[in-house]
């Protein structure tokens, strides 16, 4: 026999203003928890989408990002020796990208262009669409010798002014236009917050004779790490990253960033637990008679128990509702958009912090935690409270 | 006995609800403390730096463009009699790293004639100086980066590239920077670079950016102006931004570490008031009665009401005094750094930031407590006292 | 100092709820001489404590007047009212409402933190008070250390350390047991007696009515009887 559900939801109502500063307490610190788990969610997947398990990033030697690499024609022909590099089943072309990277400054839209954040521009030729194979492109690959680019599905959404038909300033200098004749998505990896152009073209605007980069898809039948070692090695003398493993490195400084900030909510959630703790306690004491009467019709002292971390549970999860509401209120008021630079580059990632089934899951399973643990002591004193002291007690 | 005492007293009434409402309120100000330090800390660093006058002109595209050498004379060339310029440093990254290591050491290669020039803050001493200019592998290195690596003056130590020519080069440490904006950064001389880069063929260099200092604030404005004018229209036009300007353009896109610990502080300031207000009126509820007598036996409205607010405001500072002390110093034992990219955010513990959080504190407890205070003071005596009565 | 009187004239006490309306008191005239101990007893509800909180000037009459010796309380503002009250009235309820945190020292202080007064003439005053109620030795004692019938002493205390002209007392013993109540009533006649204070008490118990001068029965908010002992029981010294 267990109390009714209803008996303690009508005491959640009765002591209404109490019931509600403690719900809003832990909204509070729930909606704060669960932006951050948004945020590292968001990082986690855009990072973890760029995991083709056959491609492989080529960088020179003792450089750990393609921005701060180069690669010469030598470097590159080098590369094309290999014949671990998986070939185009139709057309039997080598699957190896020779690339550039530049960065261009772009006012961002969440704060109404006030910022600027510096965009990865990325030269590559057609075959770099099948080696980047997640790519799917609306629109053209921009023309060998035309001024055009197309842009990333993120980086249209984050800033200012990439929108099909207009054009942005490119080139060494900054002086040449170049027009956006298309949209790609990369299946909401990193790629997305990058502008693409032809890399024989944005190589003469940038004065450069030399890639950055290279990536490459390798046959399945070829092993990452071998791979790697082959490049390193003294005929090749260059560095290779699976994709995972390149991307993951420029998770490296968010990963402390974030850590930094959990830390610190998480001395928000123990200021919770003690809040919940608070009302319990003021409960139960308020209640000591109606406790007695209880255990005098028969309620055993683990009812008690039960009923209230039941009552505590229930509060608790009120607010975690309301916390991922107003989470959810904030990102749809534009809070979502964040940019970041990765660990090893000065370009920004873009990704937009969304509320998945799995955040909100975690958010209440937590508040749950945070009710139970806040309520234990309080319902125990209830559960031990005597029968008889308490009846004659005024 | 005084009403004072009368006050302090009635926090020893529910001495439970007053440990957990202190820890409630101590846990969310740890929190506050450190936020609103390093909001403090890089508000008074960004105001330190103001009063450098110093500016940055780097490629209008983006600073990791190249600038040529030539365009130090170029600049001091706009300002002949030196009236408005101090000097100019040209500077180029090195992003280099101890071999073997996984990070990389902020390390920037400087004009070394003018260096302790435009950086009279890093507080170079005239011996320092003098060393810095015999001796060509001569560098500055911050604190942090020295404590991290165990690197003391005198010490000895290769730095490898991690951009391209990615070439190898040994340093010897001649001042430990303490300098809280320079604490986790390098400099060396430029010349030994461009030589080094010459060795390689890959000279000459160029810088990214140039940093001119000015000799007064209108100075600094005037010349920012200038010089972009001067560059316009050709393949090196530049961008000339003040040195917290640039700074602010790293630390948003580092992840805007100031705007997430604003974010934290107001999150606090909203919780602590909430369960400052609970607490108060889970208080006054149980304390009807006797407030009723207080207000029987003469006690004004007006001096209840002051009575709850003043015994809320205690609370609130007391528990955040158990939240903020801690804190306050243990960071003043060991100070720390948050990571971030551009300069390090030094978390050290000021006493304007654990006064301000007290402050900040009562505040909410004065906030909490308006309206259970307000509420005490509307209380009708008499029915009050029927409702206990029954 | 002589002894105060008290007058009301065709008081009305009207409750609102909702939108009923609850006369209580429906034009009661009552006169009570200086120095009396009157009594007033009655069925629950009847309307007593209202009275009580009438005189005391706890509340306001909706019409008729309350006069207590020169002051006018209905035409008082409650700010008014309340320094009043800190002067002229001593109140003793049922259930003690003494401040649990505080001794039985300070309990008896609290209502002297309102005048300006050296805390060593407080201090003179709150002894003198607790050697009437014979709760000198327990000076030091919280309201959790004392029984019940200590408790109310401690309260008879706070009420009379102002030396008020008034003491409203709202069964003053209905949480007592016999012997203890003989106690208080007689600490009761006592004030009345030796110091000459006007007394006004509700009770429920009979035996307690015996200690008063005069009796009043009220009924619905009406004085149903009006006696006048004329041997009530005598007080005992302390
Ligand atoms: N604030 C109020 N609102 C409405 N009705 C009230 C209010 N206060 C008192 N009453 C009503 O006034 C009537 C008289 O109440 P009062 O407390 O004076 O009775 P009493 O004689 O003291 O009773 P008891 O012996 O039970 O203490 C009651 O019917 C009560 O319901
Ligand atoms: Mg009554």
């Amino acid at each position: 026999m267990a109390l009714p559900l209803k008996y303690h939801t009508r005491y959640l109502l009765v002591h209404r203003a109490t019931t509600l500063l403690t719900v809003l307490v832990v909204a509070v610190v729930v909606g704060t928890f669960t932006w951050m788990s948004g945020f590292a969610a968001a990082l986690g997947e855009t990072l973890s989408v760029a995991g083709d398990p056959q491609k492989m990033v080529v960088v020179r030697r003792g450089s750990e990002s393609e921005f701060n690499s180069a690669l010469s024609m030598e470097d590159f022909n080098r590369l094309r020796q290999l014949e671990e590099i998986a070939r185009d089943p139709e057309t039997g072309e080598q699957l190896l990208s020779g690339e550039m990277l530049v960065q261009l400054q772009l006012p961002r839209r969440s704060d109404g262009g006030k910022t600027l954040a510096n965009v990865a521009v990325r030269g590559l030729r057609e075959v770099g669409a099948k080696v980047h194979r997640d790519v799917k492109i609306a629109g053209r690959f921009p023309g060998a010798g035309q001024r055009e680019v197309i842009v990333g599905a993120a980086a249209a959404r984050q800033f200012v002014g990439l929108e099909v038909g207009k054009s942005i300033a490119l080139g060494y200098g900054g002086d040449r236009a170049f027009q956006i004749v298309g949209i790609f998505t990369a299946e909401g990896g990193p790629l997305e917050s990058e502008i693409w152009g032809n890399v024989d073209t944005l190589m003469n605007a940038y004065n450069r004779n030399g890639y950055s980069s290279a990536n490459l898809l390798f046959s399945t039948s070829v092993d990452a790490k071998a791979l790697a070692a082959r490049l390193e090695g003294p005929q090749i003398q260059l560095s290779g990253f699976t994709e995972s493993e390149y991307w993951q490195k420029q998770a490296a400084n968010i990963r402390v960033y974030l850590g930094f900030a959990y830390a610190l909510v998480a001395f928000m959630f123990a200021a919770a637990v003690f809040a919940i703790a608070n009302t319990m306690y003021a409960t139960v004491a308020g209640r000591t008679r109606e406790i007695a009467m209880l255990r005098t019709i028969g309620f055993r002292p683990p009812h008690i128990l039960a009923g209230f971390l039941l009552e505590s549970v229930l509060l608790c999860l009120l607010g975690g509702i309301l916390g991922c509401l107003l989470c959810q209120a904030w990102l749809s008021m534009g809070g979502a958009m964040k940019d970041m630079y990765g660990a090893t580059t000065f370009s920004t990632l873009a990704f937009v912090i969304r509320l998945t089934p799995m955040t909100v899951l975690f958010a209440l399973l937590s508040v749950c935690i945070i009710g139970v643990l806040g309520a234990i002591f309080p319902a125990r004193r209830a559960a031990r409270i005597e029968v008889v002291t308490a009846l004659r007690q005024t | 006995m005084t009403m004072g005492y009368v006050l302090l007293q009635n926090l020893r009434r529910n001495p439970l609800r007053t440990a957990l409402t202190a820890t409630a309120f101590a846990l969310p100000m740890a929190v506050f403390v450190i936020a609103i330090s390093i909001v403090l800390n890089l508000a008074i660093m960004s105001q330190d730096l103001a009063k450098q006058l110093r500016a940055a002109v780097h490629h209008r595209v983006s600073f990791t463009n190249f600038l040529p050498e030539g365009m130090r004379s170029r600049i001091q060339a706009l300002d002949q009699g030196k009236n408005r310029l101090t000097a100019v440093c040209g500077m180029r990254w090195f992003g280099g790293r101890v071999p073997g290591a996984q990070n990389i050491v902020q390390s920037l290669a400087a004009d070394h004639d003018t260096f302790p020039i435009v950086y009279p803050d890093v507080a170079m001493s005239e011996h320092e100086i003098a060393e810095w200019n015999r001796e060509r592998r001569a560098c500055v290195v911050g604190k942090l980066i020295a404590e991290q690596y165990g690197w003391k003056v005198g010490s000895q130590f290769s730095l490898q590239s991690s951009i391209p020519p990615y070439q190898e080069l040994e340093f010897v440490c001649v001042k430990i920077v303490e300098l809280s904006s320079r604490q986790s950064v390098m400099y060396f001389r430029r010349d030994y670079l461009e030589n080094s880069l010459e060795a390689l063929g890959a000279g000459p260099g160029g810088c990214n950016v140039f940093w001119i200092r000015a000799r007064d604030a209108e100075s600094l404005l005037a010349l920012q102006r200038d010089i972009d004018a001067a560059f316009a229209n050709s393949p090196d036009e530049t961008k000339t931004e003040d040195e917290n300007a640039f700074i602010a353009g790293f630390i948003q896109a580092a992840g805007n570490i100031p705007g997430l610990m604003q974010m934290l502080a107001v999150v606090v300031v909203v919780i602590l008031g909430l369960v400052g207000g609970n607490t108060m009126m889970m208080s006054l509820r149980e304390r009807m009665a006797e407030l009723a007598v207080f207000k029987a036996i003469g006690f004004h409205s007006l001096r209840v009401f002051r009575l709850v607010l003043t015994e809320s405001v205690i609370l609130a500072i007391g528990g955040a005094a158990a939240g903020v002390i801690p804190v306050w110093a243990l960071l003043n034992l060991i100070p720390l750094s948050v990571p971030g990219r551009g300069p390090s955010m030094p978390l050290t513990a000021s006493w304007q930031g654990a006064a301000g959080s007290l402050f900040i504190a009562a505040l909410i407890g004065f906030a909490a407590g308006l309206w259970p205070a307000y509420q005490a003071m509307r209380l009708k005596t008499v029915n009050a006292l029927r409702n206990i009565g029954e | 100092m002589s002894a105060v009187d008290i007058d009301l004239r065709l008081v009305r006490k009207v409750y609102h709820k909702g939108r009923m309306n609850i006369t209580v008191l429906d034009g009661l005239d009552l006169s009570i001489e200086g120095g009396d101990f009157a009594v007033i007893m009655g069925p629950s509800g009847s309307g007593k404590s209202t009275l009580l909180h009438l005189v005391g000037g706890l509340d306001s009459p909706t019409s008729g007047s309350v006069r207590v010796g020169d002051a006018h309380l209905e035409r008082m503002s409650e700010r008014e009212l309340t320094a009043w009250r800190s002067r002229h009235v001593g109140f003793i309820f049922q259930m003690y409402h003494l401040v649990p945190v505080l001794t039985a020292a300070q309990n008896v202080e609290l209502p002297l933190l309102l005048f300006r007064m050296s805390s060593a003439e407080r201090r003179k005053r709150v002894e003198t008070a607790l050697e009437i109620v014979g709760l000198k030795d327990r000076m030091d004692h919280r309201p959790n250390q004392l029984s019940g019938g200590q408790e109310q002493r401690v309260a008879i205390a706070r009420a009379i350390v102002t030396d008020p002209d008034v003491i409203v007392a709202d069964e003053p013993t209905g949480d007592l047991d016999a012997k203890t109540s003989t106690e208080i009533l007689q600490l009761l006649s006592l004030l009345n007696s030796e110091f000459r204070k006007s007394i006004i008490m509700v009770t429920h118990d009979p035996r307690a009515a015996g200690f008063g001068k005069r009796l009043l029965h009220l009924d619905k908010g009406v004085l149903e009887r009006d006696e006048r002992h004329t041997h009530p029981v005598q007080p005992v010294a302390v």
